[in-house]
């Protein structure tokens, strides 16, 4: 296990080094440096700030202390927030981002395998059609037209809900976002889980659990779930990206002031420090749970060996 | 026992058979499902309507009338679906929002497929230690957020709309690069290509000749279902403001646009969102249908 | 009464893409308590259909007609609750792949317990206690260390004793063997054909052997059953039937059979 997580690790960092360095390099390519949509300077004053950010050192040695400062754990000055750090707006926008994603994912995960379950034990029956038919919904209508609907009909006709703002974390607020967030990851986990139940119940070994005569709840429970989850387990990684693209769209139709928005708003106004900040938490996060799926795996599935 | 010994016209000659009768059978059987022939009528009509439908409307795509601001759908103007803030005709825009939706779908998802199959195949195919490098880089980045890296991409580069069709497009291809490489594993271990290598076709032949055509049916059932994700994530781009810009428009516009005036002006939303809604479903059932035509297994 | 299955005008039709494929036509067989019938014929010809229909072990698609006694009871009559009741305690299975057809996640120990638990309700001592006696049948070596391994760990011989062992945990009247020893290599089937020779003589119990090879069936069966295409060719005592032959199908089949084995 201890082999596993350092092969993840030595693997992971250098990783991290090539996509800091992918934004790193794209941004200082890109037309235009962090200052130049403000107002003209007088050339001196230009020289200093470039000094005070480092502007005018090569492109490796900025690199370079860009490491060093990121391993001791300073993402830097924001360029276009002048007064703030990156950590500083990161931790700002952190705990909203944080609750909204991780109830996403624990409800995309919860629901959307119980669903698929239900939906390959009742197969080819209305239930089954049923559950289908929401992940249907969950995969054709596209977050951003779902959310703006939702708003519509329970915000504003029915009134049950606000349709914006965050309202310090109240419940109210928070329910039409998450539920816009997670159904498209309902809709492909359940799928996902379906026909991976469907697989797992027409294999050898579950045919020997029936002919032991074990009743059909034990049959799902000890012996099928634990063959067919482990798709979904694969699926955790992607599944989390999946969730970070879509809050960014969720917290701008929901004027929720999330890290994403702090994203979107970094990326239009080329701040480097931020955007760069903000691509490396996500990507960390990612490599973790990667890191968390092949242990997992490796739990659930006796077969697989930890080399 | 009798062995057969196999020369290179008969190995010819029964792929091409197993071909024909394969693809024939799959047709039928994907007529047959009604939900894919009704999504293949609805995909067709939204289509042709949205390349020649607005030759048969009145109103121009650009024709802006103050007079006519936030007008609800009319039959007896002829602003069927309403107007927008500047009195465009909402139904011209929708259909011109649909060229462009369809046509980054298409050709975005071209050039995702022609990179996944050529990535795939080659990692399929090698195997072994290429192999195992080229799909862990597949796994990380199948794990990375897309869109992040397409807005990064995007804002660098400028808003261009041919750079719009390849980010999208290099962004996607890792699932198609999957699929292709176990497909290419599992084709690769049959008798034939055994059979191939021993009569001495070279490595580059045996892939275009017999594994490629192997691997068409699965090619078009992802390219179905990866259409309606790349219009998604045009649409997203859009939304946010960094895909196509004015005076284009697609889906993704007219909604993002629509879900700022839904308090007051309800078919600016409901409108666009029913065609973007309308072609992913039909996308995926005709991508269903397709797997469920060529592979089956379900009864 | 001598007779421990009864099957009249069995029939199994599957419900497929391609139609409805008749795998069993109207067949009938009994067979003796403490018999060995042994069934035998090619691949589809609904040898395995038979014995999975009865005991209601079909894919979903695939449905049955006919009567089949078994113990004094109609199983074709029984829903699937009953039918549960009666698998694995009254009638036990060996099927052909061992190494699909055990849990891979679940060890040796709880596989064999678990039929104990499920039928007899016992204890979870009692049912270490009978795993260990049922393990000295198929006489599986060093047992402590066994129990707790997992399926892929052990070899084929041995993965096909311990689904012996666990069609065994509650003293079936009755085994279906599919194909118990086709993954298996020569020297194990020996071995795992001379279990079933102990079986019959010690515990008498009756058992179904399927396979598509003779050799195999010769070596355990009394009676035997020739199917192609889901009829009964020929049928009757195990060692005319092979010596001489009145079929014309069953002079084909044997003569695909090496002569040295016969």
């Amino acid at each position: 296990m201890i082999q596993l997580i350092i092969k993840r690790l030595i693997i992971a960092i250098p990783t991290l080094i090539i996509i800091i360095a992918f934004v790193f390099g794209l941004m200082r390519v890109a037309p235009g440096g962090p200052f130049t949509n403000e107002r003209a300077l007088p050339p001196e004053i230009e020289q200093k700030i470039n000094e005070a950010y480092d502007l005018d050192k090569p492109l490796i040695q900025q690199f370079g202390i860009y490491l060093s400062k990121i391993a001791k754990g300073d993402l830097g000055p924001s360029y276009k927030y002048k007064d703030f750090t990156v950590n500083e707006l990161i931790l700002s926008g952190f705990p909203i981002s944080l609750t909204l994603g991780v109830s996403a994912i624990v409800i995309s995960l919860f629901l959307g395998s119980l669903l698929g379950i239900i939906a390959a034990v009742k197969r080819n029956t209305i239930i089954d059609y049923a559950v289908m038919g929401i992940s249907l919904i969950g995969v054709c209508i596209p977050s951003f037209v779902l959310a703006p609907l939702l708003s519509l009909f329970f915000g504003l006709y029915l009134g049950l809900f606000p349709i914006s703002g965050w309202n310090g974390g109240n419940i109210n607020n928070l329910i039409l976002p998450i539920v816009s967030l997670s159904l498209p990851q309902i809709a492909i986990i359940s799928r996902m889980m379906r026909s991976s139940t469907i697989e797992t119940l027409n294999s050898n070994f579950i045919r020997t659990a029936r002919a032991k005569g074990i009743p059909r709840r034990r049959i799902i429970t000890r012996h099928a779930i634990r063959s067919s989850i482990l798709p979904i387990i694969d699926y955790l990684a992607p599944a989390t990206a999946g969730l970070m693209t879509g809050s960014i769209i969720i917290e701008q139709i929901f004027g929720l002031p999330g890290i994403g928005r702090y994203f979107v708003v970094g990326a239009l106004q080329r701040d480097y420090t931020l955007v760069s900040g903000v691509m490396i938490l996500y990507a960390s996060l990612l490599m973790f749970l990667i890191l968390l799926s092949d242990i997992l795996r490796a739990v659930l599935d006796p077969r697989v060996k930890i080399k | 026992m009798n062995t057969k010994h196999y020369s290179k016209d008969d190995l010819d000659n029964i792929l091409s058979v197993k071909g024909n009768s394969l693809y024939s059978d799959a047709f039928k059987r994907l007529l047959r499902n009604k939900a894919s022939l009704i999504s293949l009528i609805v995909l067709s009509l939204i289509t042709l309507l949205s390349f020649f439908g607005p030759y048969l409307l009145q109103y121009d795509f650009y024709e802006t009338d103050w007079n006519s601001i936030y007008l609800p759908p009319n039959i007896e103007n002829g602003h069927y679906f309403g107007t927008d803030g500047n009195g465009r005709d909402l139904l011209v825009r929708i259909l011109y929002g649909g060229r462009l939706s369809l046509s980054i779908g298409i050709i975005a998802t071209l050039v995702s497929v022609s990179i996944g199959v050529t990535y795939g195949t080659i990692a399929g195919y090698i195997g072994g230690k290429v192999d195992t490098i080229m799909m862990r880089i597949v796994e990380i980045l199948y794990a990375m957020p897309y869109l992040i890296f397409v807005i990064i991409l995007m804002v660098v580069f400028g808003r261009n709309i041919y750079l719009l069709f390849i980010a999208i497009g290099a962004v996607e291809w890792l699932t198609m690069a999957r699929i292709v490489r176990g497909q290419t594993i599992s084709i690769k271990e049959k008798e034939f290509i055994e059979a191939s290598k021993s009569l001495g076709q070279s490595s580059l032949l045996i892939i275009i000749k017999h594994i490629i055509p192997n691997l068409a049916g699965t090619i078009i059932v992802y390219i179905t279902l990866m259409v309606p994700s790349v219009i998604i994530l045009e649409s997203f781009l859009s939304f946010l403001g960094l895909g196509v810009q004015e005076p284009l428009t697609s889906w993704g516009v007219l909604i993002s646009e629509g879900a700022r005036e839904m308090e007051t002006a309800w078919w600016l939303l409901i409108f666009p969102g029913l065609f973007m809604v309308l072609t992913l479903a039909s996308l995926n059932f005709i991508g269903d249908g397709l797997r469920d035509a060529l592979d089956p297994k379900e009864y | 009464m001598n007779t421990i299955l009864n099957v009249k005008n069995l029939s199994v039709n599957f419900n497929t893409t391609q139609g409805i494929i008749k795998a069993v036509d109207n067949i009938s067989f009994s067979i003796k308590k403490g018999d060995c019938l042994g069934i035998a014929g090619e691949s589809g010809s609904g040898k395995t259909q038979t014995f999975f229909s009865i005991t209601g072990i079909l894919s979903d698609n695939g449905s049955a007609k006919g009567i089949a006694e078994f113990d004094n009871v109609d199983l074709l009559k029984l829903n699937e609750k009953q039918l549960s009741k009666i698998r694995g305690k009254k009638i036990g299975f060996i099927f052909q792949d061992p190494m699909t057809s055990l849990t891979p996640h679940m060890n040796i120990e709880n596989q064999l317990i678990e039929v104990s638990m499920t039928h007899d309700k016992n204890n979870k001592n009692d049912a270490l206690m009978k795993s260990k006696e049922v393990l000295d049948i198929v006489k599986l070596p060093r047992i402590e260390n066994l129990l707790k391994k997992y399926p892929h760990e052990l070899s084929g011989g041995m993965r096909q004793r311990v689904m012996i062992g666990i069609s065994l945990m509650c003293d079936p009247l009755f085994i279906i063997a599919d194909e118990p020893t086709t993954a298996l290599d020569v020297t194990t089937q020996k071995e795992i054909l001379k279990i079933f020779n102990d079986l019959k003589k010690y515990k008498n119990i009756t058992i179904a052997l399927i396979s598509h090879n003779i050799g195999v069936i010769s070596e355990v069966a009394d009676k035997i059953l020739i199917m192609n295409k889901g009829k009964v060719i020929e049928k009757g005592n195990c060692q005319e039937v092979l010596i001489s032959p009145k079929h014309e199908y069953t002079k084909h089949l044997l003569s695909c059979v090496p002569k040295w084995m016969k």
